[in-house]
């Protein structure tokens, strides 16, 4: 274990990501359940088990190939100021995103999370990605939106890229609490089973290249695709 | 360990009278061309694309260009499944890219992927439509040889695509699950262990009064789902119990189609 003493530093950016990664923080995403309310529509999440399982074989795996690489792609860009790679990267984020629904609900978080970091830190960077973002039309993306707030903070990549997961996965667990008879105690136990795949799937994420980006689970956007005509449902995706 | 660099090219091109030839052509084996036939009903040129050899082997490299001029229309299918076989070390990769001019369409339905036992295979689909353009691509994958009890038993298989309209990026898809992840989120979903997943995507621009039909699809051992891309198209899934019912979605969306594609009326399995 590391028994450097944390320094001021650490502290500011620990702090910075803690407020950035809590439910408190606005960012929207309580309103949407990433295509999990269509699955529970259609039966297959209908309990811890099957939540677990879903965990297992499709969030985990899409944040190892598309969400958490492009975070780190994106944090190394903005630290080099290279906006053309940036700026790739949104659209990139987008395009991989096929149900209308999941694309639409990342870029309303990712610009979110972009203007809060422009307005309330008021910080160069974050000023100028939204300048060229409004200026170039990108499309927004929590992923890139991550990096950023990372650099702006000064936090190192694996904490960014912790930050992307715990959110990814607390936010399907608060929507999965809703949608299913999951308990206070049994989330949080889940989360912990989940949280310990982390360092793993960070490690093998950081080195992901760019043209391996992506993943689809099938069953999974057919849901969110359905989602989008859906009788009744409690989130906008 | 003998193996192939095979490449396809084609060039479609609009004649005087609304015709569409082929303007070039060019292939090496293992592709192989059947004769042309002009669909003067659907207005559109088939051509079928036949792999003379058992399939895809250990140290193919399949290479294909196919080009719409401005308001031709061409449909290219094969007639059989793409067999993907067994590879001892090695691995195949076949790379396509479609590309189709303004006022053209192009329309692609190869047979369905059956992946074998200890494939390794990639397959990497790069689609550039200029605005105003439009294209139907529809790619199978069955679990494997079912009939022989194997399935979910490649070694690596690797599924990409890629699409840009008007030079923008539209869609970018990575299908690279192993099969026993893929055969544990069949077992979640109900589809059970001879579940086929077919991918389409239709580009052209305006309303899609074909949607509401198209998705009413979805039930009795299919799922379907249909949402619109970043611009100018959509995306069309589908997974099937079965390979008869896959291949019957996919011939009552195009028959749903047709009507406001006509290129789409063209029977793919006319030759």
């Amino acid at each position: 274990m590391n028994s450097d003493p944390a320094t001021n530093t650490d502290a500011a950016w620990v702090i910075g990501l803690l407020q950035a990664g809590d439910s408190f923080y606005p960012t929207g995403s309580y309103a949407h359940s990433f295509g999990l309310e269509g699955l529970v529509q259609a039966g297959v999440v209908h309990d811890r088990a099957t939540l677990k399982q879903f965990f297992q074989l499709s969030t985990l795996p899409s944040l190892r190939q598309a969400e958490l690489p492009l975070a780190a792609h994106a944090w190394r860009a903005l630290g080099e100021a290279d906006w053309k790679q940036v700026g790739e990267l949104c659209r990139l984020s987008s395009a991989l995103k096929t149900a209308r629904e999941a694309r639409l609900a990342a870029d309303n978080i990712g610009r979110q999370r972009t203007e809060l970091m422009a307005t309330m830190r008021q910080h160069p960077l974050a000023i100028e990605y939204v300048r060229r973002a409004t200026k170039e039309s990108w499309p927004y993306s929590p992923a890139v939106a991550a990096a950023l707030e990372g650099r702006v903070m000064g936090a190192p990549l694996p904490a960014v890229l912790a930050g992307v997961y715990y959110a990814a996965v607390a936010s399907l667990l608060s929507a999965a609490m809703k949608l299913l008879r999951l308990g206070q105690n049994a989330s949080q136990s889940l989360l912990t089973e989940t949280l310990s795949e982390a360092p793993a799937i960070i490690a093998a994420a950081e080195v992901v290249p760019l043209e391996d980006i992506g993943w689809f689970n099938p069953w999974l956007d057919i849901a969110a695709a359905r989602h989008e005509t859906s009788d009744s449902r409690m989130f906008i995706s | 360990m003998v193996s192939f660099s095979g490449h396809l090219r084609l060039q479609a091109a609009a004649r005087a009278g609304g015709r569409t030839a082929l303007a070039g052509q060019s292939f090496r084996a293992p592709y192989h061309l059947s004769k042309p036939y002009w669909d003067a009903d659907a207005g559109t040129l088939l051509v079928q694309v036949v792999n003379p050899t058992a399939g895809i082997l250990e140290g193919d490299f399949l290479e294909s260009d196919i080009a719409v001029e401005k308001d031709a229309s061409l449909l290219v299918t094969t007639p059989s499944a793409s067999r993907v076989f067994k590879m001892t070390g090695g691995s195949a990769e076949c790379r396509q890219h479609f590309t189709v001019a303004k006022g053209g369409w192009l329309e692609v339905l190869p047979e369905p992927l059956v992946p074998h036992r200890g494939c390794r295979y990639r397959q990497t689909t790069k689609v550039e439509v200029e605005t105003g353009g439009g294209l139907f691509f529809a790619d199978l994958l069955m679990p494997g040889r079912i009939a022989h009890g194997e399935a979910w038993a490649w070694e690596k298989l690797c599924l990409e695509t890629e699409v840009r309209l008007g030079g923008e990026l539209i869609l970018r898809e990575r299908f690279e699950q192993s099969g026993a992840d893929l055969k544990a989120l069949a077992a979640l979903a109900g589809s059970g262990p001879k579940a086929c997943f077919g991918n389409a995507v239709l580009v052209t621009e305006g309303e899609a009064p074909w949607l509401p039909a198209v998705a009413a699809l979805h039930g009795d051992g299919v799922w379907l789902g249909v949402s619109a891309l970043r611009r100018g198209g959509w995306s069309i899934k589908f997974v099937a119990a079965d390979s008869i019912r896959l291949r019957k979605t996919l011939c009552d969306l195009r028959e749903l189609m047709a009507p406001h594609y006509p290129p789409m009326a063209c029977a793919a399995r006319k030759l």
